[in-house]
C-alpha cells in the first residue's frame, strides 16, 4: 500500500493538470486572503467563517469546484490500470485493497500538501491558521475523492468516467445544496448523505463526511475484489 | 513441497465453463509446459492461479500455501499474456517499481544485470512508449524475475518475437531453471515446449486431455518405435538367418539393398538387432529412429 501511494502521489505532482489545479488554488488563497475585507462586505457568512474570511475563499472553491478538480485527475486512477492491463503487474503482487487503499491515500496525500500550501500561504496575510476550516475543508476532499474512486472501479472505460467526471463536478454541488436547503419531505433525508449539510453546520459533524467516504471506499473495496483484470 | 497444486479449479463466465475442473501437480524445479489451442483455457487458467481472476470453483495452492495468498504472491513472478507497461516510466524505473510493491527494494545495479540478462541493457533508460512489441516482451520477463521469485509464470513468452530474441528467451528460461526457479509456461509453439519443458500438459476445451513428460507422452501415443537402418551389403550364407531373426525382433520389415526398416516395441530391440547385424558379419553404417513429435501428439488429440 505504501509503495503504490508513493507512486501516486508523486505521479499526481508530474500531470499538467495538477499543476493547473495547484495553481488555481494558490491564487486563489492569495487573491482571497488579499481581498478578503472586500469580500466579507459582499456576501453573507457565518460568524465563524467572517472570523476565518481568509481561508473561507478556499473552502467556497473547493465546495463548487472541488469536486470538478478532483474528477478531473483521478477520474481514471483505477479504470485506466483496468482497461490498459498494468493493474495485472499489481494483482500479482500485492493486494486489490492495498491497490485501492495505496492509490486513495497518496491522491489524499496530494490533496492534503496542495491544501496545507495554501493555507499556509493565506497564514502569510492573515497571521492565523485556522485549522477547523482547514479540516472541514480536507474532510471534503476526502469525500470527493472516494466518491471518485468509487466512480473509478463501478465504471471500466476512462472515457466515460472523464466525460462524467466533468458533468458531476457541475452538478454535483448544485443538487447537494439544493438537498440540503429543500423542504421537500421526499427528497430531505437525503441531504444527510451529501457533504454540504455537515459543512453548513459549525461543529464537529464534518467527521460524518469522512465516515460516508469510508462507507463509499468499503463499497469499491468489494466491487474491486471480485473484479476480473 | 509442491511449486503448484490445484483441486477441481473451474471458470464460468456466465453459463459457458471455460476451464472444466483441473486436477494438476507441478513439483518444484520444474519448467512445466501447458500446450492448447487459442481459446483452450491456459490464460484463463493462469489468470486464476495468479490472482488476476478468481475461480468459480475448486482450490489451489503455490508453494505450499492455499491460494489467493498476498503473502506468497511475493514468491512468484508474473509474466501475463498481454502486457502495457506504464509509458511515461522507463525500463529501470518499471523494475524498481514492481519489485517494491513485491516487498524488495533494488538497486539501480540488480535492475541492471536484469535487463542485462534479458537483452535490454541498451535501452534501459528508453521510456517504454518507445519500445517495441519485442523488447515489451522482455520487459515483461524481467519484471517478472527482478524480485528474484521462486514460482514464474510465463504465458507465451515468445510469441511474435524474431529468432534470435526466441533462442536468447530460451537460455534464458534454462538458466533460471538451473538456478533452481520452477518455471510454468503457456505455449503455442510446440517445439519449444518439447525443447524446453521436463513436463507437459495438453489442454482442449477447458480440460487436460494428457499430461506428463515427453517420453511419456510417446509412449502413450507410439507403442512402437521404427528403426531405420543403413548396412553393407549381406553375405548371402548370413541373409536367410538374418531375415529370420529380424522377422522375430519386430514387424513391419522393409529390405532394400542397403536399408532395412522395421518397427520394434522398445529401445532394447534396437541395439540385439545392430548385434545381429555384426555376428552375421554386415556393417552398421546409420542408424535413424523415428519417434512421435509432440506436433504428432498434439495433432492426435
Amino acid at each position: 500500500m505504501y509503495v503504490l501511494g508513493k507512486n501516486e502521489f508523486y505521479g499526481l505532482f508530474k500531470g499538467v493538470k495538477s499543476i493547473i489545479i495547484i495553481a488555481i488554488l494558490l491564487v486563489t488563497s492569495y487573491y482571497s486572503a488579499k481581498f478578503s475585507e472586500l469580500l466579507m462586505s459582499g456576501i453573507e457568512l457565518t460568524a465563524r467563517e467572517a472570523k476565518s474570511i481568509h481561508t473561507a475563499g478556499l473552502l467556497a472553491l473547493i465546495i463548487f469546484f472541488g469536486q470538478l478538480f478532483v474528477m478531473s485527475i483521478s477520474h481514471d486512477t483505477i479504470n485506466r490500470e483496468t482497461h490498459e492491463r498494468t493493474i495485472r503487474f499489481l494483482v500479482t503482487r500485492t493486494s486489490r485493497s492495498a491497490i485501492l487503499m495505496g492509490k486513495f491515500f497518496g491522491s489524499l496525500l496530494f490533496w492534503f500538501v496542495c491544501l496545507a500550501v495554501s493555507f499556509l500561504l493565506i497564514s502569510i496575510y492573515s497571521h492565523k491558521l485556522d485549522l477547523f476550516i482547514f479540516s472541514q475543508t480536507m474532510s471534503l476532499l476526502t469525500y470527493q475523492l472516494a466518491l471518485t474512486i468509487l466512480l473509478s472501479v463501478l465504471i471500466p472505460r476512462p472515457g466515460v468516467t472523464m466525460f462524467l467526471g466533468v458533468i458531476i463536478g457541475i452538478i454535483f454541488p448544485i443538487i447537494g445544496f439544493w438537498i440540503t436547503f429543500t423542504s421537500n419531505i421526499w427528497l430531505t433525508w437525503m441531504k444527510f448523505m451529501t457533504p454540504f449539510y455537515y459543512l453548513e453546520r459549525d461543529d464537529y459533524t464534518f467527521f460524518v463526511i469522512i465516515l460516508l467516504a469510508g462507507m463509499m471506499l468499503f463499497i469499491a473495496n468489494l466491487i474491486f475484489r471480485r473484479r476480473e483484470c | 513441497m509442491l511449486a503448484i497444486e490445484t483441486k477441481q479449479l473451474k471458470k464460468s463466465y456466465g453459463s459457458s465453463l471455460i476451464v472444466k475442473g483441473i486436477d494438476l501437480i507441478v513439483e518444484q524445479g520444474e519448467i512445466f509446459g501447458f500446450l492448447g489451442r487459442n481459446g483452450a483455457g491456459k490464460s484463463t487458467f493462469i489468470n486464476m492461479l495468479t490472482d488476476i481472476s478468481k475461480p468459480s470453483f475448486g482450490t489451489y495452492a503455490l508453494l505450499g500455501e492455499e491460494g489467493p495468498n498476498d503473502q506468497v504472491k511475493k514468491r512468484i513472478g508474473v509474466m501475463p499474456d498481454y502486457s502495457t507497461f506504464y509509458s511515461s516510466l522507463t525500463a529501470i524505473k518499471h523494475l524498481k517499481f514492481l519489485s517494491s510493491l513485491s516487498g524488495k527494494h533494488v538497486t539501480s545495479d540488480r535492475c541492471k544485470e536484469v535487463l542485462k540478462f534479458v537483452g535490454l541493457e541498451s535501452d534501459m533508460n528508453k521510456k517504454t512508449s518507445k519500445y517495441s512489441f519485442g523488447m515489451k516482451k522482455k520487459l515483461g520477463i524481467a519484471q517478472a524475475i527482478i524480485h528474484d521469485p521462486e514460482l514464474i509464470f510465463l504465458d507465451e513468452p515468445t510469441s511474435g518475437l524474431d529468432a534470435e530474441s526466441v533462442i536468447h528467451i530460451h537460455q534464458l528460461i534454462h538458466n533460471l531453471n538451473k538456478r533452481g526457479k520452477t518455471i510454468f509456461m503457456t505455449s503455442h509453439n510446440l517445439d519449444e515446449v518439447q525443447k524446453l519443458c521436463s513436463r507437459i500438459a495438453i489442454m482442449k476445451e477447458g480440460q487436460i486431455v494428457k499430461i506428463g513428460s515427453m517420453d511419456e507422452l510417446r509412449s502413450f501415443y507410439q507403442s512402437t518405435i521404427t528403426v531405420k537402418l543403413k548396412h553393407s551389403p549381406i553375405p548371402e550364407s548370413e541373409e536367410m538367418h538374418l531375415l529370420q531373426y529380424l522377422k522375430a525382433a519386430g514387424s513391419n520389415l522393409e529390405i532394400s539393398n542397403s536399408y532395412i526398416m522395421i518397427d520394434v516395441e522398445n529401445e532394447n530391440k534396437i541395439s540385439q538387432i545392430i548385434r545381429a547385424f555384426t555376428r552375421c558379419k554386415v556393417d552398421v553404417f546409420r542408424v535413424e529412429v523415428e519417434e512421435a513429435s509432440l506436433e504428432e501428439i498434439f495433432l492426435e488429440e
